[in-house]
């Protein structure tokens, strides 16, 4: 209940959005949907950018830092001014935060309940107005408010499973090979409630998804050249580079090495120092 | 007991951790990376209480940085 009515003002937006590019622009229900997810993420790219080039630098220099929070353990103002200096050279805005992306989650949830009650509060107005329930097609396959069981929602099932489980994939290439297999049978095990989510809902998933792996293939593209990512680039990812490159996941993983080898050895090596013999 | 914590996160990671493309964190490594270290050095209780700690400290009047479990 407390949800529902911090939600509401999102849902009243979400809803006057989605109104408004069916009405306005002339979409579909279902391709209101889409473009609504993709104008979000191209508003974030801007701030997304921003904060991506400034974490490659965080992460670059990460032993230089940790060696500064080490040399100035004991005296934490020097330390807060010294890496407020070392930030400054090093173009890292340690200001930014994660928040305006967070954001998109009540965005997810909001849309979620404006799916959820879209049959019984938004479309009767249309249907008075004489739509019929063709226009809640996509692509004759599904109906934007039917479960994804019925008809063909299935394979957009399918297709959420293969978005979800490739861009697992490259995501967790460098990860422990027992934490690498749980997160490529999670997407598995989560198709039963999947099956109970409006096919609408799974239309916004499924183009979050595309969105968020091209992204990461560009950002990781551009991050051994260790160069500030081109806005404009990003704004509109050349397709044909982004398969190219999901084509050699292989080559893209070996230039991100550096990460996994900082964050490695640290850990491994306390691990086997206190609980070795406990683990396993 | 801490494959649960682990579990979660990957949860996490699969659903709303989707919406946050990564390497937009303030910290290194990034939350749930973090969390998922400090389940394997910590176990879970520990463990959670860090990467709760970690969560909370993601505001913007906190400086980021370099940061491991």
């Amino acid at each position: 209940m407390i949800l529902a009515g911090i939600l509401t003002p999102l849902e009243d937006l979400l809803t006057w959005a989605l109104t408004n590019l069916h009405d306005t622009v002339g979409l579909p229900w279902a391709w209101s949907i889409v473009a609504l997810v993709v104008i979000v993420r191209m508003l974030l790219v801007p701030l997304t950018v921003r904060q991506i080039h400034s974490m490659q630098n965080l992460q670059a220099h990460a032993p230089e830092m940790k060696a500064l929070q080490t040399k100035y353990k004991h005296d934490r103002q020097k330390m807060n001014q010294e890496l407020m200096a070392f930030y400054k050279e090093n173009q890292i805005n340690p200001a930014a935060s994660c928040l305006p992306i967070v954001a998109q989650i009540p965005v997810f949830i909001g849309l979620f309940f404006v799916l959820r009650g879209f049959e019984g509060e938004i479309f009767p107005a249309y249907r008075a107005m004489g739509e019929g329930t063709g226009d809640l097609e996509w692509l004759n396959l599904v109906h934007i408010i039917d479960n994804t069981k019925v008809g063909w929602g299935p394979l957009l099932v399918v297709m959420y499973a293969i978005s979800q489980l490739t861009s697992s994939y490259l995501m967790s290439a460098t990860m422990q090979p027992a934490q690498r297999a749980l997160m490529l049978i999670l997407p598995i095990a989560f198709i039963p409630f999947v099956l109970n989510f409006p096919a609408g809902l799974m239309l916004y998933w499924l183009t979050t998804n595309l969105w968020t792996t091209g992204q990461g293939l560009i950002t990781r593209k551009l991050t051994p050249k260790r160069e500030p990512p081109p806005k404009k680039s990003s704004r509109t990812p050349p397709k044909s580079e982004a398969t190219a490159k999901a084509e050699r996941p292989a080559e893209t993983n070996s230039t991100n090495e550096p990460k996994p080898v900082q964050n490695g050895p640290p850990r491994v090596k306390k691990v086997k120092r206190k609980k070795g013999g406990a683990r396993r | 007991m801490r494959y649960l914590g682990i579990a979660l996160v990957q949860a996490w990671r699969q659903t709303f951790g989707r919406l946050t493309p990564e390497g937009t964190c303030k910290y290194h490594p990034s939350c749930s990376q973090y969390a998922l270290d400090a389940f394997e050095k910590h176990g879970l209780l520990k463990g959670t209480g860090k990467a709760v700690w970690r969560l909370l400290r993601c505001s913007p009047w906190s400086h980021g940085g370099v940061d491991y479990a």
